[in-house]
């Protein structure tokens, strides 16, 4: 069984093409539909879904659209993007979102990027192990032939509240990494008593000097 | 036939392969000389001072990546940089009784292996709260500061101490830039040489400034001594050196205005360079969008100016006192840490990022320098109780650092520019306190030498009674008492010289 993931609603806007500088998020098209199917491993209820990273074969998304023919006529690249969700940008200015979308810090882990076709793309991705434990929601920028980004879509609603997804990350640590450090702590104590009674000795010898 | 060591001494006296005084301080600083005891203990102290700026700075130029991998939030990071430099504000006055009890060799050996044990343990935190602890026990081992200060101030006399403690003092304080360049390096060997996962590599790097900090701990305990004619422990037992007592050390220290004055002002120069070594990276970062590497040099210049920036203050300390004595000391003490005010103000209003970088560095240089200029007054505050006057000052750095962060740099009351400049007001104003010290015996910037025509053995020998100057526990005072006549610089109409005084005899 999978869970799809809505659809983007709206197609606002419109497309902006042209190599300028600063592209700002208002300005793009929302005119890309972005899902995600899941497959059951790592399936947690219907309220929170819950992604190890390091797993394989998790994710698997498509990616299509609706709108008026001849829009995407600009559309060269697609750049897929895992991004922060609103709770976990909360009191973290790295992660935080701006307009300019050279500024921008929401989408900080790429999933793919390839060629644009104008019907459904699959990708199966693999949630990578420097992925930080958060929830997120998955975003995709349709590029033209001058790199600039000129649309794109999201598995959520524009206020980034539905269908989010979180991510368990590895810890890092390992238990050779845990006895090292307490060993090597341990070692230290003990020569500091190895220093105080050698300290004592020479003083006792000095005084029978 | 047994013989008492000072006995032994008067029929052999030492020698030593630098120039000494009558407390056999050497009076000369040669910088490349590592020879016994005196430049062997300058080069154990700031290397293990460095090893331990290192640690505690270990973490900001990996927090890309443990503010990942510990899902931390902002304030997490801010709560954790002010637990690095708080723990500390205690250690260093324990470290101060430490020093004056049991001498500098065996405190700081003691004190950076203590702590070595929370840089192992950062390894292996694993949530905000563990990361908090591991960074506040860390940051116990700045204390190691004040055992390099006492160090210096026992092996080098009144001539070079400002520039001995201006070179340890510097160089140790270089970890805090130095680090900034040798974690990521680390890091990045471990992550792409070995193939460590991010989460894991900078794990692994921890172990590299633990291992360098135990490591430094045994040179000192096996190459140092404390003092030029041996170690406290020796002398305690043989008799030369008299035990102190611990409440006599710290009355003489507290009742003294001129050390808490110092502390005070030693919060805003050292205070806002270990403040402006927990943020600047991040403010360079999001101010001006460079990447986080360049961000990263950036922040590593900062402290790196100390090679010379400290040590520069240090000896423009000593080369003031040669012609106006003390009061030169003071005088160029508040123009220096005035001027570094004036210069964070700047820092925090200029908006290009090559005018930002610039101005950082000239402000560095005065900050730095202000720190060295402290520290060549802080000797001469107190004999008796240099050990717990030295420690007041650094805790009082530290208070400050805890100060400036918990003030301007703390959730979004201020944006960082603001609060650089605010920074730079309060060091200015707080600067100010410097005019009110005053040596009876030399005069402070305003005032001159008091007219009852104190003399310099008054001064230090008041802080023993005549019933322990009997016992002749206040020779070393006397001793120093006599070397630090330096101080009334070439002027010396000033003040009198003991005539019918006690003479100084001693075996």
């Amino acid at each position: 069984m999978s869970d799809k993931a809505p659809l983007m609603l709206k197609c606002s806007g419109f497309p902006r093409a042209g190599g300028k500088a600063s592209v700002k998020t208002p300005e793009l098209c929302v005119c890309l539909l972005v899902a995600l199917a899941f497959d059951d491993i790592g399936k947690v209820g219907a309220a929170a879904l819950v992604l190890k990273a390091g797993q394989d074969s998790i994710v698997k998304w498509s990616l299509n659209t609706t709108v008026a023919p001849g829009t995407d006529s600009a559309y060269k690249m697609m750049v897929v993007k895992l991004c922060y969700a609103p709770v976990s940008q909360k009191d973290r200015g790295w992660r935080k979102t701006v307009d300019d979308l050279k500024k921008d810090k929401t989408c900080q882990h790429d999933i793919v990027t390839s060629q644009y076709s104008p019907s459904s793309n699959t990708y199966t991705w693999t949630v990578a192990r420097d992925v930080p434990t958060a929830t997120y929601f998955v975003r995709s920028y349709a590029e033209n032939a001058e790199l600039v980004k000129v649309a794109f879509g999201q598995t959520t609603d524009s206020n980034k509240t539905t269908n989010l997804f979180q991510v368990q990350a590895i810890s890092g640590r390992h238990v050779s990494l845990d006895i090292s450090a307490i060993c090597f702590s341990a070692f230290s104590i003990l020569s500091l008593f190895g220093f105080f009674f050698m300290e004592k000795r020479k003083a006792k010898a000095s005084q029978q000097k | 036939m047994e013989i008492s060591k000072s006995e032994y001494e008067y029929s052999n006296p030492k020698t030593f392969a630098l120039p000494v005084d009558s407390e056999h301080k050497a009076t000369e600083f040669r910088l490349f000389s590592v020879a016994a005891p005196h430049m062997r203990a300058f080069h154990l102290s700031w290397v293990s001072f460095f090893a331990c700026f290192v640690s505690t700075f270990a973490a900001p130029p990996l927090l890309p990546i443990i503010r990942d991998n510990l899902n931390l939030t902002a304030t997490d990071i801010g709560n954790a940089g002010i637990a690095a430099v708080s723990g500390a504000v205690f250690a260093r006055i324990a470290m101060g009784t430490a020093c004056d009890l049991f001498g500098p060799r065996l405190a700081s050996a003691a004190l950076t292996l203590i702590t070595a044990p929370a840089v192992y343990c950062t390894a292996i935190a694993s949530s905000p709260i563990s990361f908090l602890l591991v960074r506040f026990f860390t940051g116990f081992s700045l204390a190691t500061f004040v055992s390099t200060q006492f160090w210096m101030s026992s092996l080098f006399s009144g001539k070079v101490v400002g520039t001995a403690n201006g070179v340890a003092g510097g160089w140790g304080n270089l970890g805090g830039g130095a680090t900034q360049l040798i974690m990521p390096l680390v890091f990045d060997l471990i992550h792409k040489n070995i193939g460590s996962t991010k989460f894991t590599a900078w794990r692994i790097a921890f172990f590299i400034p633990a291992l360098f900090q135990t490591l430094s701990a045994y040179g000192i305990f096996f190459l140092g001594q404390d003092l030029p004619d041996g170690n406290y422990s020796e002398l305690h037992k043989s008799g030369d050196k008299h035990k102190d007592d611990f409440s006599k050390v710290v009355y003489h220290a507290i009742t003294n205005y001129r050390g808490w004055i110092l502390a005070l002002t030693y919060g805003y120069c050292f205070g806002v360079e270990l403040t402006i070594d927990n943020i600047i990276a991040q403010y360079f970062y999001d101010r001006f969008n460079v990447n986080l590497h360049t961000a990263g040099i950036i922040a590593a210049s900062f402290g790196l100016a100390n090679i010379f920036s400290r040590p520069g203050g240090g000896m423009l300390s000593d080369l003031t006192a040669k012609k106006f004595g003390m009061r030169g000391r003071l005088w160029t003490l508040w123009l220096v840490q005035t001027l570094g005010g004036i210069f964070c103000i700047f820092l925090g209003k200029v908006g290009s990022l090559g005018l930002s970088v610039a101005i950082m560095l000239i402000f560095s240089v005065f900050v730095q320098a202000a720190c060295g200029l402290t520290f060549g007054v802080v000797p001469f505050v107190s004999r008796r109780s240099l050990g717990i006057v030295s420690g007041m000052t650094g805790g009082g750095g530290n208070v400050g650092a805890v100060l400036t962060q918990v003030i301007f740099f703390r959730g979004s009351q201020y944006t960082t520019e603001k609060g650089l400049e605010l920074m730079g007001v309060m060091m200015i104003c707080c600067t100010l306190v410097i005019m009110l010290i005053h040596f009876p015996q030399w005069g402070g910037m305003f005032c001159g030498p008091s007219s009852k025509g104190v003399t310099e053995e008054d001064y230090y020998i008041s802080e023993w009674t005549s019933a322990e100057r009997e016992k002749g526990f206040h020779k070393a005072s006397m001793k120093f008492s006599e070397n630090s006549r330096s101080e009334r610089g070439k002027k010396v109409d000033s003040a009198p010289t003991p005539a019918d005084r006690t003479p100084n005899t001693y075996v």
